[in-house]
């Protein structure tokens, strides 16, 4: 974790240690704000570092480091509101914002940082490979809201995909990374290991790098992270129809809260998902709550007292279920 | 005995005044290189948008001694400290300082410039290079000033100095 604490002042670096203490996996963020002090957000509480409170030249400090001193180059990020480092990690700013005629220029004074620790979790789909694999890859859809892993899981799924598993040979993947989350590129290197057959788009726009990547790379499987809007649904369409396997993270509670929305009544007036995966957030991240098929029946539901009433048909949750697909 | 040491009296006054000379005729030389310089900066940061250090590196290479010496040793600095770009600045213009004839005014122009180096966005950027470019213009002018004044004093003065004092203890 020596790339996120070398953000820190000098000064500070030996206290967020101590705080963290050994507990680097269980980290889900750094929250940094001005004259307030560091609150560090763990898996299941938060804390407070009273002992440090950040001031203007810690910050200064901090945006710093993270710019390479070249703060110039952020313009992008600084739009966005994110910026992403070495080992994929996050870091999400807030502050004061310019705007150019109603549109978003940059944030100009920096006051908020929020360290989101990537965590890369080799292994974390293996239970639901089998979900998603019926002879073909299915069209898959993670549903979660934000913080509950569908990223993590979207992760390990197209590097599941592209470097086989079991006895399922490899699949060439297309992973559209608009917002540099999935493989955590940095300067197109993804940060995150994604599996043998995969290329990256970083960085751009999901509508037209679905369509860039078809035409470029011919991926088999393409991975794209939270879809929403009207552009990115028509972009969808038009790649399934062009036989491509979509697999895909939306923000959502359920799949009645999805149904309701109006840009993606499409894709479920045409069953284009075949597999909707929720993730809950009472769960640990990454815990898969329920699966559903295209018509909204659930195919496995987690029941931690009576593991034996699951559907044994699709499930590889036993030992003895292993690998029959 | 005594020649001998009129001779060096007068060789070390002669050399004084070449070396003032020297100074005079090199300030606006360096100047006119740490112009170059910043506008290449102006380019990388505007067209390639590099960060700063590889920026350093593109710059020392690309200029000669001594205000590569400048860049260079910003770029190694950087390379293994990467606590504070200001701090390292200020020590490269020491270097700076040390190897050309840049003067004081000059060496003031170039610590301001670094306090907003890498805190801006490209506008902003560009416009702290072109009001260090102006102001470096100013002290190129007169640089070539003083040169012309007195460069050719400062040579015959060193001898005459040198002659004048032999000839007081002779």
């Amino acid at each position: 974790m020596e790339e996120i604490i070398r953000l820190f002042p000098n000064g500070l670096q030996a206290s967020i240690q101590k705080k963290i203490a050994g507990r680097w996996n269980e980290l889900q963020e750094i929250r940094c704000r001005l004259n307030r002090p560091i609150e560090i957000i763990l898996n299941s509480a938060n804390e407070w570092c009273t002992a440090i409170t950040l001031t203007k030249q810690d910050f200064t400090y901090m945006v710093n480091q993270l710019s390479e001193f070249s703060l110039y180059r952020m313009e992008d990020e600084l739009r966005e509101g994110y910026i992403t480092i070495e080992g994929g990690h996050r870091i999400g700013i807030a502050g004061k914002v310019n705007t150019i005629q109603g549109i978003v220029k940059a944030i100009q004074y920096i006051t908020f940082l929020n360290i989101r620790v990537a965590k890369e979790k080799v292994g974390c789909a293996d239970k639901l490979m089998s979900y998603i694999f019926q002879g073909d890859y299915l069209n898959t859809l993670f549903v979660g809201a934000p913080q509950t892993g569908k990223t993590t899981l979207l992760r390990d799924t197209a590097r599941q995909i592209a470097t086989g598993w079991k006895q399922i040979t490899a699949k060439k993947v297309g992973i559209v990374d608009e917002r540099s989350e999935i493989a955590g590129s940095i300067k197109g290197v993804p940060q995150h290991n994604v599996g043998n057959r995969t290329d990256v788009m970083d960085a751009c726009p999901k509508a037209e790098g679905m369509m860039m990547m078809i035409r470029s790379m011919s991926p088999e499987v393409l991975v794209v992270d939270e879809i929403g809007s009207q552009k990115d649904v028509q972009a969808l369409l038009e790649a399934i129809n062009a036989g491509v396997i979509i697999i895909s993270t939306i923000h959502g509670n359920s799949l009645e809260e999805l149904r309701k929305r109006p840009s993606l009544y499409q894709l479920f007036d045409q069953h284009v998902f075949q597999r909707f995966i929720l993730l809950d957030r009472k769960l640990d991240p990454g815990q898969i709550n329920t699966v559903y098929n295209e018509y909204g029946e659930i195919i496995s539901k987690v029941m931690e007292d009576r593991p034996h009433a699951m559907d044994w048909g699709t499930s590889s949750r036993h030992d003895k279920h292993m690998g029959r697909i | 005995m005594q020649w001998i040491g009129a001779l060096l009296l007068v060789m070390t006054s002669t050399w004084v005044g070449f070396d003032w000379s020297n100074k005079l005729s090199n300030r606006p030389k360096h100047i006119r290189q740490v112009k170059n310089a910043l506008q290449i900066l102006e380019a990388e940061i505007l067209y390639s948008q590099l960060p700063l250090h590889e920026a350093f590196s593109v710059i020392a290479s690309q200029i000669p001694s001594p205000t590569s010496k400048f860049f260079d040793y910003l770029y190694e600095e950087l390379q293994h400290d990467k606590r504070d770009l200001f701090y390292v600045w200020e020590q490269a213009i020491e270097v700076l300082t040390k190897y050309s004839s840049i003067g004081s005014n000059e060496q003031e122009i170039l610590k301001q410039f670094g306090r907003t180096l890498g805190q801006h966005d490209f506008h902003q950027q560009q416009k702290h290079i072109q009001l260090t470019l102006s102001h470096l213009e100013r002290e190129l002018e007169e640089a070539r000033d003083h040169h012309l004044k007195y460069g050719k004093m400062a040579k015959s003065l060193g001898v005459l100095c040198g002659l004048f004092v032999v000839l007081l203890l002779l």
